[in-house]
């Protein structure tokens, strides 16, 4: 009796397991957040804060992975070529996109799914606080005057930065040269030791480095704060076409994700995105924390995969 | 005036107990991280960054800290031991590191490393103290131009420690340039050599390089000269080294140490550059340069000063200017940045607790290193004390692993292999220096957005 007992007791509990909540089911176990920088970079403390957010709204547990290699590559067909289980949430910006640009490239955009953008970081010019040359007039009229040679310095040719340096060059009708760096940290210690005139980066790129200072922005308004509200944009100075040339950061997973995953992404990245102190992160960093969703920032994705394609294709016949 | 009132409390500060079991745990951490092949300084403190978010800010950089200053000696104990650098900054080590362990004087190879790595390592955190804002300042006027001059010069100096055959060592330079524009065109983003493979898209990575021309081709030497006769080392001295044998090196020490320090202040060279170039100078300003190469206490000394010291010079960009000067250095911004700190001279200014907690923990790491280095030495000496039939193939699998554990690459580990043949069809033909195929391998490689 006491054994048939214990059966049904069992059978009850083990209906009763199946039927709790079915959406609840996601996450089973740790999700991965796949960064394709090194422990230290910018997209491994994105990750990082994400993480320590998220916790005030889910029980979920995040493990920060960081796969670098190849310009971000390595991340990408490490999620491209997963199970479409939705335990691997990857940290993507604008400089991925330039990955799917290349012709012969094996991963395509429509293999990921692109859950939401959150970080929207407008494109600065910087320069040297002490260098004569400090304001947007003086660089065109500098730029005049040394017909072509003015330097610019930033990060790696044929990326987000280069492409914004080229858009530049056409609004304002100059010519510069572009000397790349194996990364931004290394363009602007080359720029504050005075051997480039600008720096092509984004306006946080000088906190903490009181030699710099950002010229102008490139976005539709002024940021807020104090600090930032001082710069002006591109479009109050007169340059028409270099309102919104932002580099952005957002999550994506592989295409395909069972219907509760993505429910349960979706959910979680508005409540972050709305966090007060989410928000501030971003705001001290100079960039404007965003929430871009679906055909908005599936539409930003298809510009964005354009430019890199005309960008490669000039590097190329070059 | 200021300074020292400062420091002062700052070390005043390093009493508590807490702070100090944090600096032993960081400098214990550092050095098996170090001495383990394929975990560099900066993935050391890269596994650590995720522990120290829930602790204090000046706790967490000072255990960061001593995790970077004890895997940089680190490196040298299997370098020595089983001619395996721990960490790239200990290739130079190997040179006469390993034949002294040959000679059957472990002890003298390890005791040189260690002292030479602690002396070196406070040479650094002394400039650190005293002249961080000033030499920042001068390394900012380093052009492109002079890089490139510094790189050629580097180029010269390993091409120079062939030895006997110059021909020979410039063509080992040259082949090494060759492999190394495998891969994408850092400036026009072109893939050079990939045969359209992913593999190759960041060409061949250093750590692969390095534990198949020093681990992986020592293995295959030893297995071409098996004779069946399985002969343990006869005799292992384990004596450390005498104040004497000390005092004759001084003068290499101390001027290793400003090569380090120097070397470590620019943006982007760091300790590897900074043995290597240091290693060379003893060489040349040694009384007996033939020894080099043959278990020199000088050449072990030269290199680890230098890599050592390199730890206390890569702190200034960071902390006068916000600019990482090391691999290292990379994941500490981010490590500063999680903890709602930003790097840079307003350091100085906002958060002065702090950037004195790290320099008197820079100085004190060294102490601790020595003490538990003096301590660990009598442990690992027995490593070598085990038979050729198992030691060896404990060499292969090591490197194999350490290979493996950077970026979980079976091709890295092909490629570590594939080093490893080249590597010894190099040396049996008289390529002495086939070591320099590694030399045109950035040795850090800043994080990018």
């Amino acid at each position: 009796m006491k054994k048939i007992f214990c059966l049904i007791v069992l059978i009850i509990e083990l209906v009763l397991l199946s039927f709790s909540p079915a959406q609840a089911k996601f996450p089973e176990r740790p999700i991965n957040i796949v960064v394709y920088l090194k422990p230290g970079g910018a997209g491994d403390i994105f990750a990082r804060r994400f993480d320590k957010i998220a916790a005030k709204y889910t029980d979920a547990k995040f493990v920060v992975m960081n796969k670098p290699g190849a310009g971000g590559l390595v991340a990408l067909t490490y999620i491209v070529s997963g199970k479409p289980d939705g335990y691997n949430l990857a940290y993507v910006t604008k400089s991925n996109i330039a990955q799917f640009a290349d012709a012969d490239a094996k991963i395509k955009i429509d293999d990921l799914d692109w859950l939401a953008m959150l970080v929207s970081d407008p494109e600065s010019l910087i320069v040297q606080k002490t260098s004569p040359i400090r304001t947007l007039d003086q660089i065109v009229t500098d730029a005049k005057a040394k017909k072509g040679a003015q330097l610019w310095v930033g990060p790696a040719a044929g990326g987000n930065d280069h492409i914004m340096a080229r858009k530049t060059w056409r609004a304002l009708g100059i010519e510069a040269k572009w000397v790349p760096f194996e990364s931004g940290e290394e363009a602007m210690v080359n720029l504050m030791g005075g051997h480039g005139i600008v720096y092509v980066g984004n306006p946080g790129d000088v906190t903490g480095r009181p030699d710099l200072e950002n010229a102008v922005i490139s976005a539709p308004k002024r940021l807020g704060g104090d600090v930032w509200g001082r710069i002006p944009t591109f479009k109050e100075l007169g340059v028409r076409g270099l309102d919104e040339e932002i580099m952005w950061r957002g999550f994506a997973v592989k295409k395909g994700i069972p219907e509760e995953a993505r429910k349960f992404y979706v959910d979680l990245i508005t409540k972050v995105s709305n966090d007060p102190q989410w928000r501030k992160y971003i705001e001290d960093e100079g960039a404007d924390p965003v929430f871009y969703r679906d055909d908005k920032f599936k539409g930003l994705i298809k510009e964005d995969h354009k430019d890199f394609v005309e960008a490669l294709k000039m590097l190329r016949t070059k | 005036m200021e300074l020292f009132g400062n420091l002062g409390s700052a070390f005043v500060a390093l009493l508590d107990w807490q702070t100090l079991l944090v600096m032993v745990v960081g400098c214990i951490l550092g050095i098996l991280g170090g001495a383990m092949p394929g975990i560099s300084p900066s993935t050391a403190v890269a596994l650590l960054v995720p522990f120290s978010y829930s602790m204090d800010a000046r706790l967490a950089l000072i255990l960061l800290v001593c995790i970077y200053q004890g895997a940089n000696y680190g490196g040298s104990i299997t370098a020595v031991l089983i001619n395996t650098p721990g960490t790239p900054a200990a290739a130079a080590t190997c040179f006469d590191g390993y034949p002294l362990t040959q000679q059957g004087k472990a002890g003298k190879g390890l005791g040189t490393a260690l002292l030479a790595s602690c002396i070196g390592g406070a040479f650094g955190a002394l400039i650190l103290i005293f002249f961080c804002v000033p030499l920042a300042r001068a390394a900012l006027k380093f052009s492109p131009a002079a890089y490139f001059g510094l790189a050629i010069f580097g180029l010269a100096t390993i091409a120079s420690m062939g030895g006997g055959n110059v021909v020979k060592s410039i063509v080992a330079v040259l082949l090494g340039l060759l492999i190394t524009t495998i891969g994408l065109d850092p400036i026009s983003g072109a893939y050079r050599f990939t045969l359209g493979s992913d593999m190759l898209y960041d060409g061949f990575a250093i750590i692969p390089a390095l534990m198949g021309l020093f681990a992986v081709s020592v293995v295959f030497e030893k297995v071409e000269k098996w004779t069946g006769l399985d002969r343990t080392m006869d005799k292992i001295d384990n004596k450390l080294l005498s104040f004497e044998e000390l005092w004759k090196i001084k003068g290499c020490i101390l001027q290793s140490s400003i090569i380090g320090t120097i070397i470590g202040i620019f943006p982007g060279a760091g300790g590897t550059i900074a043995s290597f170039v240091s290693y060379d100078v003893a060489r040349r300003t040694s009384k007996e340069p033939e020894k080099f190469g043959k278990g020199a206490l000088e050449g072990v000394a030269a290199s680890e000063a230098a890599n050592s010291s390199s730890v206390g010079g890569a702190l200034i960009p960071l902390l006068a200017l916000g600019i990482p000067g090391s691999a290292t250095d990379a994941v500490l911004i981010g490590a500063f940045i999680l903890h709602d700190l930003v790097p840079g001279p307003l350091l100085f200014r906002d958060h002065p607790v702090i950037v004195y907690g790290i320099f008197a923990s820079v100085l004190v790491a060294n102490l601790l290193v020595l003490l538990i280095g003096l301590y660990g030495n009598r442990a690992f000496i027995k490593m070598v004390s085990v038979s050729d039939a198992v030691l060896f193939p404990f060499i292969l699998v090591v490197a194999l692993i350490g290979t493996y554990s950077v970026n979980n690459s079976l091709f890295e580990m092909g490629s570590c292999i594939g080093f490893g043949i080249l590597g010894w069809i190099l040396k049996r033909y008289g390529y002495t220096n086939s070591h320099s195929l590694f030399c045109r391998w950035r040795p850090c490689r800043f994080s990018t957005r």
